[in-house]
């Protein structure tokens, strides 16, 4: 289990500097305002706060209340129109993060406050997660980009990297697709431009780096993930790094929050594995962990000693996480066997197959009409579409009308809202093109071409996922059973059905280094001008350097796809550090898209 | 060489004093000195005159010429006196002429007689004023108000500070003379009137005696503040002058001169760290330097002169010289004192007998380096050289000093590498054409930071650059610095069409890093060139930059573009606000429907702050789906009357027919009906129906017993059979009514199989029901519904008839313990025959 990375594998930068720098700015800007303070935090920067400054060191710098604001957008001027109303004097100051934009200001002056605070920003946008993942925990980036159009979070990336690259030296190679992979890119460059001469000349420490758009892989997102770390998200819901474990899982009356990453021993050895193998494993672990404390048995008292300084307390830990795990594994089971997760798993493979596509919409159907989830519901049908080059219009119309029935008709704008995504999209009926569409040809035949929104190409864009799938052999074939203790390439994450299709294009790219016969791929992921490589001949990046590879994930990734990744590195001696903005998965997805009422 | 110190004059025993000349002027002054208004600016800076036509003795003739003069007496600006009359001339830090008028009007003035601003000191009250340099002061004669005015500069620019005193003290006349003094950084009035001193503060006023003055003070004529504000001295009538620190707690010494006419000016003449203070005091025909000795050095006076005090001595011009005074510096006196056996003068002269080829240089040599002084001598001979002002004298040094070396091993080079660097920097600027005397301890005070920024305020932009890559300084310090300054004079220039002068800035600046190009096209725009500028920002990287003056020149369409362009939604949303107020409603939301990026950004304000205006932008595209979903987010977020959202949907539909989008019209219209529908069922049965969806509605309505309502919902809305199925199956299991559900089953044929029946009951733990059921469970199912219910012996009879290997392996995986033995072992068997076949 827990396979080894090979002896060559490049070591990974260390990231706490990162940490580092968030928490000296962060004091910094606390003891701008000398004395006692309250400090009033936006539920959502709560536990990414957590990770950078926990409570004593805030109240070394004299925090002296803190509370946790639920109302959102978090009313600034509220508290202080009380505060006046109150006849109380105070000073304050708002800290935006990561990042202050010019809106806030607006805000701030029409609740009639701007005059009253200070404004001052922390820039605190990477948040190292794990030794290997960082986050810049703005879930908000899926919806807005993808969804709304809005570019603002762009910038705040392009400032990231940056950041990045001044800390670890330059990026000698990078490749990227998707529109605001380019766009990011394009303004990150213009960032090292205006500021030259800082990276110039210093050794690049991570030689590639790789931007990717979540929309030019919806489907891996939506699929179920049943490796053990995908499979606690899915179920438990990892947020920043910690999962809260209820008392199903602890078997006492308590919750506990369990900060989830490769210090937690246990985890870290079955985190990548198949849920299949992860109980065998515990269970040998379990044994192993028997055997070593019946050891002291015939140990005599000098032993004892050396035992109980030293090794106990490490079994003793051990044990603890032990037997989380086995609860989480235990409630997981539960849980979806009471889903029928077989028969999901089932149709959800028959749908990237693309075979008995009606009985998959029947299960669907009859999923809708149980009630079974509104986001699992969402779910399928946006798998269906997109590997299904949208729904034909005939079971659009039917699924979409049985889905208000069973969930309510505000839905209505969820639908909408899919569709602009291109998550959920009907067929064109032949060659005659709905209204919308031809309205969208006619702009892009129009000499202002580019003038089309995002929302529109979208709109006009079409999932070729089978034709993608053929041609990287997404699908593998397979003679017998595939073994999941020993998977031999990256579909194993999703029980050797499936190879997650955003990291087969990166190990392709990694591999030609550049998008060299790859156009066609390209051209059906409507990506064909958005693929770019850009190679700076440097002699000074090092083979080690050259193995050592950042994947940028700009919408979110899901654990499955950096278990594959972490799987492909193992296999070729890379190793991959994510970037995302925020860990997805399926159902974060579906509610980003949803229109719930207030 | 031995008359090198004839201009030498010792003041007691430890100091010398030396006067040399610096220029001999040839500005060709219309005016004797005397009567004009005079002010010179520190660091060798430039000369302005004033003549005084306001003066009594002289009555007007024609309108005075204000005349500015490099310190070399060349002119840089000259222009007729158009405005009131003045009080008084100063330079300020930045070298900007201010000239205080009686009305308490400053005008501020450039080098080149440009003119600046103007700010007033506020109502001065009366006509008598009297100034000096920088400081000015006013006073009401008779109302005892004594408004003291002076004006500060610092980084942001002139100000006025202005002081007036509630406390009166009995100002009967004039005072005779005052001062500012500076006392833990607050500035104080030092005032005399009469035998008395006073301090003021700008709360109080205090009278003060200086500690050890001589008796029989009935005036007190002149007062000096020292250029580091940290010595005073007094000048009384009777002659006497008093020497103390500017706090007024100790003295220092005093001098009786047995003058009594008062003093044109007095001024102190030290340096910092100096061995001697000394005072230097003019008169019409005397000058004398005064100091802790009891004989006092005295020139004799030709001309009509004028002191400046700077850091470190006194500059003296009149009408044909200008010279400098100062005490010898201790490396210069230690090495050309008389006789001085100093390691320095034994260097210098071994040099020079090195030079005649005589064997004396090896001996003095020798005696140098039997004391083990040689470095000290090298050091000595690098300093001395920065204090002379000719270029002879300083080869001569420098050349002893590297003489010296050659018998060093470890010496730093350092020291004399920056020497020659900065002598040859002084050199320069000391030229006549330039006229910047400043001396070594000026410059270093300065720094060449300021001498650079002083050089570009006098336009001497190709020596500011060649001292630049002479001392290599870095680009964006220095020579981009210099470039974007000339750039910005250029822009000025009115006679030069813009294309000529963008091309030549741009041939000039090409890329150089750190010339910010929007910069200096602000500065062509404040000279009102707004094509000029529009042109120079082409040439900005950065679009980013661009931005801000774009729009301050009202070209707030090409701002969005360049917004855009730059990638930054702040800057974009910056300048969507703008145009907000800028342009009317139409023609805004034109503006928008050419930029996407910008009209997605404006959405979703629109949406957090005004959804009002949402609505219109969706209007004017005509973007029927979109405004569509807009009035059905309103029915449910902003509408909380039935009828209100009732109609808010009948908005949408309408909008969604217009969209084409008869599905979504449909569904609304659905809506609307189950909207109303429900709030029946609320009226009429009680409980909450609203906003349920329409399965929930079904549900509750079976929960709630009204199945003949249900049934007619459903027809209404043609549920789907399997839907209602479904829906009635689990509604019924979880009312436990089991009897119903029964009913149910035999209604007719389940569309949705029997299977799940079997589940429901199982999870209501119901097994006698799911038996029931289980029995009627279609055969591809049946294994399944038996295992549900427990029989696992007949689920495993039903596997082997129908030979199916996945259920047979099914059915064992459900084979527990002993009581299941027997059925596994038969299904082994099964499946044993099975294969045999």
């Amino acid at each position: 289990m827990a396979f080894p990375h090979r002896p060559d594998a490049p070591e990974l930068p260390d990231f706490s500097m990162l940490k580092r720098l968030a928490r000296d700015q962060l004091i910094y800007l606390l003891e701008q305002l000398p004395g006692k303070k309250d400090l009033f935090i936006e539920a959502d920067l709560m536990s990414p706060l957590d990770r950078i400054a926990n409570v004593s060191i805030l109240k070394q710098h004299e925090v002296d209340k803190l509370y946790k604001v639920e109302n959102k957008p978090a009313l600034s001027s509220s508290l202080v129109n009380a505060d006046k109303m109150a006849g109380r004097t105070r000073k304050y100051k708002v800290i935006f993060s990561p990042q202050k934009f010019y809106a806030c200001e607006m805000v701030l002056e029409e609740e009639g406050v701007y005059g009253d605070v200070s404004c001052d920003e922390w820039a605190f946008s990477l948040l190292p997660l794990d030794v290997d993942l960082l986050s810049m925990e703005l879930p908000e980036f899926f919806r807005d980009y993808f969804l709304e159009g809005d570019q603002r979070w762009i910038n705040t990336l392009a400032q990231a990297l940056h950041l990045l690259s001044t800390l670890y030296g330059p990026f000698p190679n990078c490749y990227g697709i998707g529109r605001c992979a380019k766009m990011s890119y394009e303004l990150w460059k213009r960032l090292e431009e205006e500021e030259d001469g800082e990276t110039k000349g210093r050794r690049p420490e991570i030689g590639q780096i790789f931007l990717l758009d979540r929309d030019v892989d919806f489907v891996t997102a939506l699929c179920s993930q049943v490796v053990y770390e995908g499979l606690v998200d899915d179920t438990f819901r990892i947020k920043c790094g910690s999962v809260d474990f209820g008392p199903e899982v602890t078997s006492s009356d308590k919750s506990l929050k369990v900060l989830l990453n490769a210090e937690d021993k246990v985890f870290n050895e079955i985190r990548n594995e198949h849920f299949s193998n992860v109980f065998s494993f515990l269970s040998q672990k379990a044994r192993n962990l028997q055997a070593q404390y019946d050891r002291r048995r015939g140990m005599d008292i000098k032993q004892m000693k050396n035992f109980v300084s030293q090794e106990l307390k490490g079994l003793k830990q051990e044990h603890r996480l032990l037997s989380l795990h086995i609860g989480a594994c235990e409630s997981i089971m539960k849980k979806k066997t009471k889903q029928d997760f077989q028969e999901l798993i089932k149709t959800e493979h028959a749908l990237l197959e693309g075979f008995n596509i009606r009985e998959s919409t029947s299960y669907i159907e009859e999923h809708i009409d149980r009630q079974v989830s509104p986001i699992e519901s969402l779910r399928l049908m946006c798998l269906l579409s997109i590997t299904e080059n949208g729904l034909i219009p005939k079971d659009y119309r039917s699924l979409k009308t049985q889905y208000l029935q069973s969930y309510g008709p505000e839905h209505l704008l969820t639908f909408s809202n899919l569709r602009r995504a291109g998550l959920l999209t009907e067929q064109a009926p032949g060659d005659t093109l709905t209204a919308v569409e031809s309205k969208v040809s006619k702009l892009v035949t129009d000499k202002a071409a580019g003038k089309i929104t995002d929302a529109f190409s979208s709109l006009a864009k079409r999932s070729n996922f089978r034709a993608i799938s053929k041609k990287l052999n997404l699908i593998p074939r397979v003679d017998g059973e595939y073994d999941l203790k020993v998977p031999r390439d990256m579909a194993y994450v999703f029980s050797g059905a499936y190879v997650p299709l955003s990291c087969r294009i990166i190990e392709q790219v990694l591999e030609r280094r550049g998008w060299q016969g790859l156009d066609e791929v390209v051209r059906l992921l409507n990506c064909s001008e958005l693929a770019f490589t850009d190679m700076t001949k440097d002699d000074k990046a090092s083979s080690e350097s050259l193995r050592l590879i950042l994947v940028v994930f700009l919408g979110g990734c899901t654990f499955s796809e950096i278990s594959a990744l972490r799987f492909l590195g193992r296999e070729k001696g890379y190793r991959f550090i994510f970037l995302t903005t925020a860990v997805t998965n399926s159902a974060r997805l579906m509610e980003a898209m949803s229109e719930v009422k207030a | 060489m031995d008359c090198y110190t004839a201009n030498w004059n010792p003041l007691g025993d430890s100091a010398f004093y030396r006067k040399y000349e610096l220029y001999s002027m040839d500005w060709d002054l219309k005016e004797e000195l005397r009567d004009c208004l005079v002010a010179a600016a520190p660091y060798g800076g430039p000369i302005a005159l004033l003549r005084n036509p306001w003066r009594k003795e002289k009555p007007a003739s024609a309108r005075p010429v204000l005349e500015i003069y490099s310190a070399s007496g060349v002119p840089l600006a000259s222009l007729l006196w158009k405005s009131g009359p003045v009080v008084s001339l100063g330079w300020s830090a930045e070298e900007e002429l201010l000239c205080v008028q009686e009305d308490g009007v400053v005008l501020v003035y450039g080098l080149h007689g440009d003119f600046r601003r103007h700010f007033s000191m506020g109502n001065v009250g009366g006509p008598g004023g009297w100034g000096k340099g920088m400081e000015t002061g006013f006073w009401m004669p008779g109302s005892s108000i004594l408004m003291p005015t002076w004006v500060t500069s610092n980084s942001a620019g002139c100000q006025s500070l202005r002081w007036s005193f509630s406390t009166t003290i009995g100002l009967q006349s004039a005072p005779s003379c005052w001062t500012t003094v500076c006392q833990d950084r607050v500035a104080h009035i030092l005032l005399a009137v009469g035998p008395d001193l006073y301090l003021l503060d700008h709360a109080a006023c205090s009278a003060v005696t200086p500690p050890g003055l001589a008796p029989g003070v009935s005036s007190f004529l002149q007062m000096a503040v020292s250029f580091t504000y940290r010595h005073l001295a007094l000048f009384t009538d009777t002659g006497y002058i008093w020497m103390g620190t500017a706090s007024l707690k100790e003295k220092l010494c005093e001098f009786n001169c047995n003058i009594r006419a008062p003093p044109k000016q007095m001024v102190w003449c030290s340096r910092p760290r100096s061995k001697e203070r000394a005072v230097v005091v003019a008169w019409e025909r005397r000058l004398m330097v005064v100091g802790d000795a009891p004989e006092s050095i005295q020139y004799p006076w030709r001309a009509d002169s004028y002191l400046v005090p700077e850091l470190d001595g006194v500059r003296i011009f009149s009408r044909s010289t200008h010279e400098f005074l100062h005490e010898v510096p201790v490396a210069s006196e230690e090495i050309f004192k008389i006789a001085s056996m100093a390691p320095g003068a034994l260097l210098l002269e071994a040099q020079k007998e090195y030079e005649k080829e005589s064997q004396k240089a090896d001996e003095y040599l020798r005696e140098i380096q039997e004391l083990g002084q040689l470095p000290q001598a090298v050091q000595q001979c690098i300093e001395a050289a920065g204090h002379e002002h000719w270029p002879d004298m300083q080869k001569s040094l420098l050349r002893a000093a590297s003489f010296g070396k050659c018998f060093l091993d470890r010496f730093p080079p350092d020291s004399f590498v920056r020497m020659c660097q900065d002598l040859r920097v002084l050199n320069a600027v000391r030229d006549y054409h330039i006229g910047i005397p400043l001396t070594y301890s000026q410059y270093k005070q300065l720094t060449i930071q300021v001498l650079l920024d002083r050089l570009v305020l006098r336009r001497l932009y190709p020596l500011a650059i060649q001292i630049c890559e002479y001392l290599r300084l870095p680009e964006v310090q220095g020579v981009s610095r210099i470039l974007a300054h000339w750039a910005c004079y250029k822009v000025q220039q009115k006679d030069v069409s813009d294309e000529d002068v963008a091309r030549a800035i741009n041939q000039k600046l090409g890329d150089t890093p750190g010339v910010s190009y929007s910069d200096i096209a602000a500065r062509a725009y404040g000279c009102g060139r707004t094509e000029l500028a529009i042109k120079l920002l082409e040439y900005e990287p950065r679009s980013g930059e661009q931005v801000p003056l774009l729009l301050k020149m009202k070209r707030s369409k090409l701002a969005l573009s360049k917004a855009i362009e730059s990638g930054d939604t702040d800057l974009v949303f910056t300048v969507l606000l703008h145009l907000k107020n800028e342009l009317n409603r139409g023609d805004f939301f034109m503006t928008l429907r050419n930029q996407p990026m910008a009209l997605s950004l404006y959405r979703q304000f629109c949406k957090h702050q005004e959804l009002e205006t949402l609505k219109d932008l969706y209007n004017q595209d005509d973007n029927h789906q979109e405004l569509g979903s807009f009035h059905i987010r309103a029915s449910y977020a902003a509408e909380e009357r039935i009828e209100g959202r009732v109609a808010a949907l009948q908005t949408a539909a309408d909008a969604f027919y217009k969209a084409k989008n008869e599905f979504a019209a449909k569904a609304t219209e659905d809506q609307m009906r189950l909207l109303r529908l429900q709030r029946r069922l609320e009226d009429e049965l009680g409980g909450r129906f609203l906003d349920l969806s329409l399965h929930d509605t079904v549900t509750t309505l079976i929960l709630s017993g009204q199945n003949k309502r249900a049934e007619q919902l459903a027809r209404d809305f043609r549920i789907p059979d399997k839907r209602l199925w479904w829906l009635k199956l689990t509604a019924l299991a979880d009312l436990e009514d089991w009897e119903e559900l029964e009913k149910f089953s035999k209604s007719k044929k389940s569309p949705i199989g029997y299977l799940p029946f079997v589940e429901i009951c199982m999870k209501q733990h119901n097994k006698y029901e799911a038996k029931k059921y289980a029995s009627r469970v279609g055969p591809e199912q049946k294994v399944k519904a038996l295992l549900l219910v427990g029989d696992v012996a007949q689920a495993a009879d039903v596997a082997i008839e129908h030979r199916n290997e996945a259920e047979m392996s099914l059915v064992l995986s459900h084979c527990t313990g002993a009581t299941d033995g027997a059925t596994a072992d038969k299904i082994q068997r099964a499946r044993a025959q099975a294969q045999k076949k």
